[in-house]
């Protein structure tokens, strides 16, 4: 279960979450965007096209995240959702937080 | 009324089992074809949730961990019922505290929550076989919100 990260700038990085994003991968997905963070990573597009599973511990981690790039102005935005990971989006209302798009590529060409 | 009735021992592939499950009935038709997709992701999460709890949290103390599954598809609903023989805990009494502990964006502790917030007439007690025993109904007419603090 890894997640892939693809730069598109010096500050935006497109994160592909893969199959399942829940409480047995949640710390890889933090300990990695942390170190995003650190190289000056700010704004975020989460690639969820592939992805049919995501479950509480999940969303807190990307909750972890948009609290970490929030102060330094930075963004977490969802391309792609998949039905399941709506699921959990209209479940939570987290639609109100982070912004979604249909595609990986009109989330770049938003952001950047 | 189909029934469906699945044993799991195994806690490190627990998980892994049960989508393959729920990916197996969605292929085979066992969900009838009425039921609304978003729906049947909602059983899929809440099923989900518990099961992750037993995994982190759950005391089994020396036995083989055993963990039984019923899903029973039922016009516009599904319910579940899920025996498991770890130790047990005060459902009602976590939920309440995490209901009042819960922080803007949290990390932790909307797992129970969530479930929750996906079914109706959700009971938690032993059975007189030792085993404790979770069930639930997802149904259509619900409009599930769990109400986190942005």
């Amino acid at each position: 279960m890894n997640f892939t990260v693809e730069p598109c700038s010096q500050e935006t990085s497109i994160i592909r979450i893969g199959k399942a994003l829940d409480f047995r991968n949640a710390a890889e997905f933090k300990e990695m965007f942390q170190e995003q963070v650190r190289t000056g990573m700010r704004n975020f597009i989460l690639d969820f096209s592939e992805t049919g599973i995501l479950d509480s511990t999940g969303l807190g981690s990307i909750f972890s995240l948009y609290r970490q790039v929030s102060p330094l102005e930075g963004q977490v935005v969802f391309a792609a959702v998949s039905r399941p990971v709506q699921v959990v989006v209209q479940l939570t209302r987290t639609y109100k937080v982070f912004r979604q798009f249909p595609t990986v590529e009109a989330a770049r060409e938003a952001l950047l | 009324m189909d029934t469906v009735q699945h044993r799991f021992t195994d806690l490190d592939v627990v998980v892994d089992h049960l989508h393959n499950l729920f990916d197996q009935w969605t292929a085979n038709g066992f969900f009838p074809s009425l039921l609304e997709p978003e729906m049947i992701h909602r059983v899929r999460l809440a099923v989900h949730e518990w099961i992750a709890n037993l995994v982190q949290h759950g005391d089994f103390q020396d036995r083989v961990p055993e963990i039984r599954i019923n899903v029973q598809p039922n016009g516009q609903s599904i319910y579940c019922v899920i025996e498991d023989n770890s130790d047990g805990f005060d459902l009602n009494m976590n939920l309440q505290i995490r209901e009042a502990m819960i922080e803007r964006l949290p990390d932790r502790g909307m797992g129970l929550l969530m479930l929750r917030a996906c079914t109706k007439n959700l009971t938690y007690r032993r059975t007189k076989a030792g085993f404790f025993r979770l069930s639930f109904t997802v149904s259509a007419d619900q409009e599930p919100w769990l109400q986190i603090p942005f």
